[in-house]
C-alpha cells in the first residue's frame, strides 16, 4: 500500500520511491525488496512503467499508477483507516492512563 | 567481487551474478530488470554518493534478489495454470515462507494422490475386476482404518461392496477431488499474491 501511495501524486523511479517513503512516512524499505514488489504490482496491472532519459547519463524506469491501481489504493486506504481507528480506540485508555499518572 | 575492485567492475560482477540467477525469466524481462538495478546502483553511487559496497549491500545478495523475482513469476504462472506439477512447485515455494504454505502443500499433495488413485481405480476396474474395488473385512461397510480398502489389492478382504459402481464412483469422485484441489490451490496462490502486495514485505519503521 505504501508503495502505491508514494505514486499518488505522479510518477517516480525506484530510488525516488525509497527516498519518498523514508522522508514522508519514516518507513525504511529494504532496497532489494522494492524492485520485485514494483514488478509484481506492474504484473497485477496496478502500475505502468516507462524508461525516461535522464541527465545522470542513463535512463531511469518511472512507475505510475493505473486507474485500477488508484481504485485499489482507495480501497486499501479506507480499510487501513478503519483498522487504525479500531486500534486507536483500543489503545486510547492506555494513553489516557499514562497522561493521568504523570 | 572484492572491495579493492573498481566500482564499475563490482557493478558488472553483481549484475552478471544477478543475470545468472534470473535465468528462468524471459530475455526481455531479465534485461529490463538488469537495466533497472544497474540504474539504481549508478544513481546510488554517482548521485547520492553512497559507497559502492554499501549500495550493493543494501540491495542484498544477487541470488536473494533474483529469488524474489523468480518466486513472483512462479506463483503468478501457477495461479493461472492447471498443471499439478507447477501448482505444487509454487505451494512448495510458499511452504518455505510460512505455516499456511506447508498446510496447503500437504493438502494439495494429498488431494492429487487421492484423486489420481480414485481415477486409476475406475479405469482399471474393467481390466482387473477381481483386484480393483472397495472391500470390507466386516459384514457391514464402515469407513474406518481397518475397515474398507479402496484401490488395487492382490490380497484383499473378502467382501467387495461397490462392484461395478467402482467405475463411476472412482472416475467422478477422483475428477471432483482433482478439480477441487486444483482450484483451491489456485485460489490460495492468488490470495498469497494479494497478501504480499498489501503487506509489501520487510519494512522497518523508524520511530
Amino acid at each position: 500500500m505504501a508503495t502505491l501511495a508514494s505514486l499518488w501524486n505522479g510518477r517516480l523511479y525506484g530510488l525516488e520511491i525509497i527516498r519518498f517513503l523514508e522522508t514522508h512516512s519514516q518507513l525504511v524499505l529494504a532496497e532489494g525488496t522494492i524492485y520485485p514488489i514494483l514488478n509484481r504490482l506492474k504484473n497485477e496491472a496496478f502500475l505502468t512503467s516507462e524508461w525516461v532519459e535522464a541527465d545522470a547519463g542513463h535512463p531511469r524506469k518511472y512507475y505510475s499508477l493505473t486507474d485500477t491501481g488508484r481504485q485499489r489504493l482507495r480501497l486499501m486506504a479506507t480499510a487501513w483507516v478503519d483498522f487504525s481507528r479500531g486500534v486507536g480506540n483500543l489503545i486510547e485508555p492506555v494513553l489516557a492512563t499514562q497522561e493521568t499518572s504523570r | 567481487m572484492t572491495s579493492t575492485a573498481l566500482p564499475n567492475q563490482q557493478i558488472d560482477a553483481y549484475l552478471a551474478a544477478l543475470r545468472n540467477h534470473l535465468a528462468p525469466l524471459t530475455l526481455a524481462e531479465r534485461e529490463d530488470i538488469l537495466r533497472e538495478i544497474g540504474a539504481h546502483i549508478r544513481d546510488s553511487v554517482d548521485v547520492l554518493g553512497t559507497p559502492i559496497e554499501t549500495a550493493l549491500a543494501r540491495l542484498g545478495p544477487p541470488e536473494v534478489l533474483a529469488a524474489q523475482y523468480r518466486d513472483g513469476l512462479l506463483v503468478r504462472a501457477a495461479s493461472r495454470s492447471l498443471s499439478p506439477v507447477l501448482l505444487l512447485r509454487a505451494t512448495l515455494r510458499l511452504a518455505t515462507k510460512g505455516f499456511v504454505g506447508v498446510v496447503v502443500f500437504f493438502c494439495g499433495f494429498t488431494g492429487y494422490i487421492t484423486g489420481t488413485s480414485l481415477i486409476l481405480t475406475g479405469v482399471l476396474k474393467p481390466f482387473m475386476p477381481t483386484s480393483v474395488g472397495l472391500w470390507t473385512s466386516k459384514t457391514t461397510a464402515v469407513w474406518q482404518s481397518n475397515g474398507p480398502t479402496f484401490g488395487i489389492q492382490t490380497n484383499h478382504p473378502p467382501h467387495e461392496i461397490l462392484g461395478w459402481w467402482a467405475i463411476p464412483i472412482g472416475l467422478i469422485g477422483g475428477a471432483l477431488i482433482l478439480f477441487v484441489t486444483t482450484f483451491a490451490i489456485r485460489t490460495f496462490l492468488r490470495l498469497s499474491q494479494k497478501w504480499q502486495i498489501k503487506l509489501s514485505a520487510p519494512i522497518v519503521f523508524r520511530g
